[in-house]
């Protein structure tokens, strides 16, 4: 199951991670010349009453809808019965829930505001950025642990490929708060989110917008050396990028076909639901560069890697 | 192409499966009880319709959401015929996911890892089960997932596809709905008078879809089609284009006018906003033909089993069909306005030939998902 085999084109990439600035900095070693600061970059009108995920994915919506030509202002402008949203979290609303338990712990539901009713719901940051921009096609939230990145680009391709969306804004994010800090152990994580623009080919070539790269094959099982076979098709693409987490390890036999591998976690820490969408992000970065080859991204999830997510990013081409 | 449903399980506070909880239903049984767990003092609304299963009385554990997904999902591979097997994709459908757990292990009343948040590690454990993908998809997650179930058969990325919903009611979700509703219900009430708002219920719904034709079991029901949309228009608040649009749509998907739908699950939340906008948007697309199917709510006796409730409504219409008997809504007996010209079923259960049915979820978010199913 490694796609429908109709290709979807990256249009459109953005980024609101705290400590980073462009998409390239995903694949600098250290360092950012112009960092996003979420003590600034989170405020303003459209965030009020939203949770820190809402907050950062509205951040990171914006930018990769504007890179894809999608905004007039900050209006959307494309098709909004034709757009969906599929966002990836696993921690988005952790830090209401346990929240709200405190209050009403301490002060019974009367503590309570109102205002908190949408994020006891998991899905509520998709449906804060269905509202912002106006986008009224299917509206997924992908809750499916550290390939949810990933399968949230499958589920996007997906719905382009069965016809029920011509446009895909797909967004991964994980706000560092208290309750995630506790559950990850107090390890470095990410704070932040990352955002792709996917459309189908006919739409993107009837608006002329350049395509960006293209996800040619992505994958879901359980073993990683299998999805990555699955994903490299009949033809092996050479691979210029290898971008995977901690724990599923590129072996010796990598070395042959992949030029590179690059861990985004080491960097960023765990980065949970957002991973597969950084990982689409800086492949996209890479690829601008006219880096060579093919962007290979893996994940997985559970303690024993008992589930893998593969996907493969390619230059744009002909059939794009 | 065509998909048809070959098995079903289900878990509610009426019954531990789909012939247990229709025949409950029929018979107007309600699962309502006192809440069983919480502490009744930091709440005004003092009712659910929870599953009776905690081990010890007036202590909440961790983890029942899992449980009953487990349950609900074997029952319908038995039921089905599917023998578990990694290659087969589960697409579950929840509202709250684990956050039950998450709140007592925040409180210290229990434990709880990264991986129990979502439903996968433990159908791995359980049944073999590795390409799981959980949906937060509010209460219209599991027909979010029946609809890409469909998709994934249609685009032949699977020859058969589990789809599964759970939840169990969280402190935070349950407060703060309390904390909102101008007042405070002591039943769920869709479409009556005196309703007085949403009550949540517990429970998980599990089917397995396959491709026409495929397997050794029969067809219980074929999916004509499922539409999945968004209002992008409120945060909680439902609105009545939104899910106008997105019954259209699934006529249009099933090839039916509104004039060949026999049946009509409503969502029926018991809220006044979802009961008007569910009715205006009714009449906007059956036109005169609305007072022509029946329309049934069993949330009136389940509760609101949120993810899960889409799939259980439909699990309920798949034996409607088969029986020709419906459900009553429960506490219907001085219909509001907005009921007007529906044939809404209410006393007790209506019979009559029934061939096709519409299911209806709506969820936080503005997110919309509407079946239409066939007997078979």
């Amino acid at each position: 199951m490694t796609g429908p085999g109709r290709p979807a084109a990256v249009t459109g990439i953005g980024l609101a991670v705290s400590g980073l600035g462009t998409p390239d900095d995903l694949l600098q070693p250290d360092g950012a010349e112009e960092a996003f600061d979420p003590a600034t970059g989170l405020t303003g009108r459209a965030m009020r009453h939203k949770d820190r995920a809402s907050r950062f994915a509205l951040r990171a919506a914006a930018d990769a809808l504007r890179d894809a030509g999608l905004l007039t202002g900050a209006t959307f402008a494309g098709p909004a019965s034709r757009t969906c949203v599929v966002v990836s979290t696993n921690f988005g609303n952790l830090d209401s829930v346990c929240t709200f338990a405190d209050t009403i712990a301490e002060d019974s539901v009367l503590g309570l505001s109102p205002l908190g009713l949408p994020h006891t719901s998991s899905n509520s940051v998709a449906g804060w950025l269905a509202i912002e921009y106006g986008l009224r096609g299917p509206n997924l939230t992908v809750c499916n642990g550290g390939t949810g990145g990933l399968d949230a680009l499958f589920w996007a391709r997906a719905m382009i490929a069965a016809d029920r969306a011509d446009v895909a804004l797909v967004v991964g994010v994980e706000p560092d708060t208290a309750p995630v800090a506790r559950l990850v152990g107090h390890r470095p994580r990410l704070d932040g989110a990352a955002a792709v623009v996917l459309e189908s080919v006919p739409h993107r070539r009837s608006r002329g917008a350049p395509p960006r790269a293209v996800i040619t094959a992505c994958t879901h099982g359980a073993a990683l050396p299998d999805a990555v076979r699955a994903v490299r098709g009949t033809d092996r693409q050479p691979v210029g990028l290898w971008l995977t987490p901690a724990g599923p390890r590129p072996g010796d036999a990598a070395s042959s076909w992949c030029a590179t591998t690059r861990d985004l976690t080491a960097r960023l820490g765990e980065c949970s639901g957002a991973l597969g969408v950084l990982q689409c992000v800086a492949g996209v970065s890479y690829l601008d560069a006219s880096g060579p080859g093919a962007v290979l991204a893996t994940s997985a999830d559970g303690p024993d890697h008992t589930a893998v997510a593969a996907l493969l990013l390619t230059a744009p081409g002909q059939a794009s | 192409m065509s998909c048809v449903i070959t098995g079903m399980g289900a878990v509610a506070a009426v019954g531990g499966g789909p012939e247990q909880i229709f025949t409950a239903l029929c018979a107007g049984t309600s699962g309502l009880t006192k809440l069983r767990a919480f502490d009744l003092n930091r709440y005004r609304a003092h009712h659910a319709y929870e599953i009776d299963d905690r081990t010890g009385p007036g202590r909440d554990e961790p983890l029942r959401a899992t449980r009953w997904l487990v349950d609900a999902v074997e029952q319908a591979c038995a039921d089905g015929g599917l023998t578990p097997a990694a290659r087969v994709p589960v697409l579950l459908g929840t509202t709250l996911r684990e956050q039950r757990s998450v709140e007592l292990w925040w409180r210290g009343e229990g434990e709880v890892s990264a991986a129990d948040l979502h439903f996968g590690p433990a159908l791995r454990r359980r049944f073999g089960f590795t390409r799981t993908y959980t949906f937060a998809n509010a209460c219209a997650a599991t027909l979010y997932a029946l609809g890409l179930a469909t998709d994934l058969l249609d685009l032949g990325m699977a020859d058969a596809v589990v789809v599964a919903g759970t939840d169990a009611i969280t402190e935070s979700a349950f407060g703060t709905l309390d904390r909102v509703q101008n007042r405070t219900p002591e039943a769920l009430r869709p479409f009556d008078r005196a309703r007085a708002g949403m009550l949540m219920g517990e429970g998980a719904s599990a089917v397995v879809v396959r491709r026409d034709g495929d397997g050794d079991r029969p067809a219980l029901a074929r999916i004509r089609g499922v539409s999945m949309n968004c209002d992008a228009y409120h945060p909680t608040a439902p609105d009545p284009a939104g899910i106008a649009a997105a019954m259209h749509a699934a006529h249009t998907r099933a090839g039916l006018g509104p004039d060949e739908i026999d049946l009509v699950m409503l969502h029926g939340s018991g809220t006044e906003l979802n009961d008007a906008a569910e009715a205006t948007a009714l009449h906007a697309v059956f036109g005169d033909a609305a007072a022509r199917p029946l329309m049934t709510a069993i949330k009136s006796m389940t509760g609101h089993t949120l993810g899960g409730s889409g799939l259980l409504s439909l699990i309920v219409a798949v034996l409607s069909l088969h029986r020709g008997v419906v459900p009553p809504i429960a506490g219907l007996t001085d219909p509001a306005d907005e009921a007007a010209g529906l044939r809404l079923v209410s006393g007790t259960a209506a019979t009559a030939p029934l061939r096709t049915a519409q299911v209806d979820a709506f969820g936080f978010g503005g997110i919309n998902a509407v079946a239409v199913v066939e007997r078979s």
